[in-house]
């Protein structure tokens, strides 16, 4: 079993893990990478890829300064989603936004 | 669908004398939020620090709108013993005020995230100016902490109808008037006048910086509305479209998007960078026809404001109502009923619209607020620094050049 999910084999698990094109993993509640309709898409087809069964994504066009920042959005989103608080501005420093966007747009979040 | 009313601040009643006039042509927020002024009839300004005013609202609560007496903004201010603290101020003006426009010798937090050069005078401190332009043309600097007048600005020869500051911190003003021109003033240097931009064949109704400070838009009656070069100070081209006089402009925070309110009963939003129109939002259906459009009927827009986020616009109508657009819909997402509006602005943190009214109140809403997604906040971040001919030159999909054009 994996020592990072709550149980395998029926169970739903809480966390996957995101694998950027340069090897790095990222382990993420699995709540958060529903936000990208695509990454929802993947976890939930009815076998057709490979992921559904070990709830890994490998992103083989995503470097991992890209996907850092995806993973932090998801929990940015979370937070301020249906909650009473400001919502604080979502820094992106200005080297990636173009990268982000491309690796966004095929994400769709 | 229905705003969220958090508060309001009245108009002052008796014992003043009801001929003077009221008039709330324009509301105003400090750019770092610190302060809210409008004009509240009989040639006076108020001042409130706007931390101050909310809290008052929450304490307050709104259940009781008819009990308007619980909502009034107190004179309870703050203590003698602290200096520094933001305190209220009435300005009398001595003449009717027609435009309001604060000025910080601060970048806009915007205006921080271009790469641009600003210089930063300090004058002991960090100035924070407000600009009220008059019915006899004069324009008088404040200085927003003591209330006390600073220069007067002497060369239009009609109504100052609107004014506003170069975000850069630069405190450049540009005034627009009905004597049909703009002009550029620099408050560092005294108030002396730079220029006179000439092209309106009619009235200015109002003008509006583009975040990063280089372009101008002017809009007026005749249908007009002019962009403008602000280092050579040209006019770039003229937007056409409208049907009618033009009344308000505002750009979007990243500068990729220009909304205009007009009498035709339409807010058209333009790229300003290739006089595109990409969206309509009308206030009247079926839309008029250009004939009826041209003349009065009672859907006239007085007001339109870009939210921060890029993604909402909240107009103002006189069929008595606040509208709040996103501008990826055709149908507004909230609405809020106001009579006789005429000027709206958000916030500095953009979380609440205040609406000036002709009876000299405001009136708050809470905006509606989301999680904007990540692609719209990379889009923003691209826009800052990158006009549409920039954008087309990307070596990216049609898909996304399509999205960062907001051509979708």
């Amino acid at each position: 079993g994996h020592p990072w999910c709550r149980g395998c084999g029926g169970e739903a698990l809480i966390y996957v893990k995101l694998i950027s094109s340069d090897g790095h993993e990222f382990i993420v509640k699995r709540e958060h990478v529903l936000t990208s309709e695509t990454i929802k898409t993947m976890l939930s087809g009815p076998g057709h890829f490979a992921e559904n069964k070990t709830n890994e994504v490998n992103f083989r066009e995503i470097p991992s300064h890209v996907l850092s920042k995806v993973c932090m959005y998801f929990t940015y989103k979370i937070q301020y989603t249906n909650s009473s608080k400001e919502i604080p501005e979502f820094p992106i420093a200005p080297e990636i936004p173009l990268e982000l966007l491309m690796a966004v747009n095929f994400l769709d979040c | 669908m229905r705003s969220r009313t958090i508060g309001e601040l009245l108009a002052p009643a008796a014992p003043f004398d009801k001929k003077c006039g009221r008039e709330n042509w324009t509301v105003a927020f400090a750019p770092d939020g610190s302060y809210f002024a409008w004009s509240q009839g009989h040639r006076t300004v108020k001042l409130v620090p706007w931390s101050q005013c909310l809290k008052n609202f929450l304490l307050h609560g709104t259940k009781n709108i008819t009990n308007s007496s619980s909502l009034r903004l107190s004179r309870q201010n703050s203590d003698g013993g602290q200096k520094n603290k933001p305190r209220e101020h009435i300005i009398d003006c001595g003449d009717i005020v027609w435009s309001l426009a604060f000025g910080s010798s601060v970048p806009e937090k915007q205006s921080r995230c271009v790469n641009i050069e600003w210089h930063r005078f300090r004058f002991g401190q960090d100035q924070l100016l407000l600009a009220t332009g008059l019915n006899n043309g004069r324009i008088k600097i404040w200085d927003v902490y003591t209330g006390k007048l600073l220069l007067n600005l002497v060369d239009h020869t009609e109504v100052v109808r609107d004014l506003t500051f170069a975000p850069d911190g630069s405190l450049i003003l540009v005034s627009a008037s009905r004597d049909k021109t703009l002009r550029v003033w620099d408050l560092k240097d005294d108030g002396n006048m730079m220029k006179v931009l000439r092209g309106h064949q009619n009235w200015v109704y109002s003008c509006a910086f583009s975040p990063d400070s280089s372009m101008l838009c002017s809009v007026g009656a005749s249908k007009a509305v002019f962009l403008w070069n602000m280092d050579k100070y040209t006019m770039i081209r003229k937007l056409e479209g409208h049907h009618h006089d033009v009344v308000a402009c505002d750009f979007s925070p990243d500068g990729a998007l220009l909304a205009t309110a007009s009498y035709d009963t339409r807010v058209y939003i333009w790229d300003p960078h290739t006089g595109a129109i990409l969206m309509e939002f009308g206030h009247l259906f079926p839309p008029p026809t250009p004939i009826f459009a041209g003349g009065a009927n009672d859907r006239w827009v007085r007001s339109v404001s870009f939210s921060h986020d890029g993604l909402h616009v909240a107009s103002l109508a006189d069929d008595k109502m606040v509208r709040f657009w996103r501008i990826d819909e055709d149908y507004p997402v909230q609405v809020a009923p106001l009579s006789n509006g005429l000027c709206c602005a958000f916030s500095t943190d953009g979380s609440v619209l205040a609406a000036g009214t002709h009876d000299g109140s405001v009136y708050f809403w809470a905006t509606p607020r989301q999680v904007p997604s990540l692609q719209h906040l990379c889009r923003m971040s691209i826009r800052r620094v990158m006009p549409t001919q920039e954008v087309q030159e990307l070596p990216v999909p049609s898909k996304v050049l399509e999205f960062l054009s907001y051509r979708v």
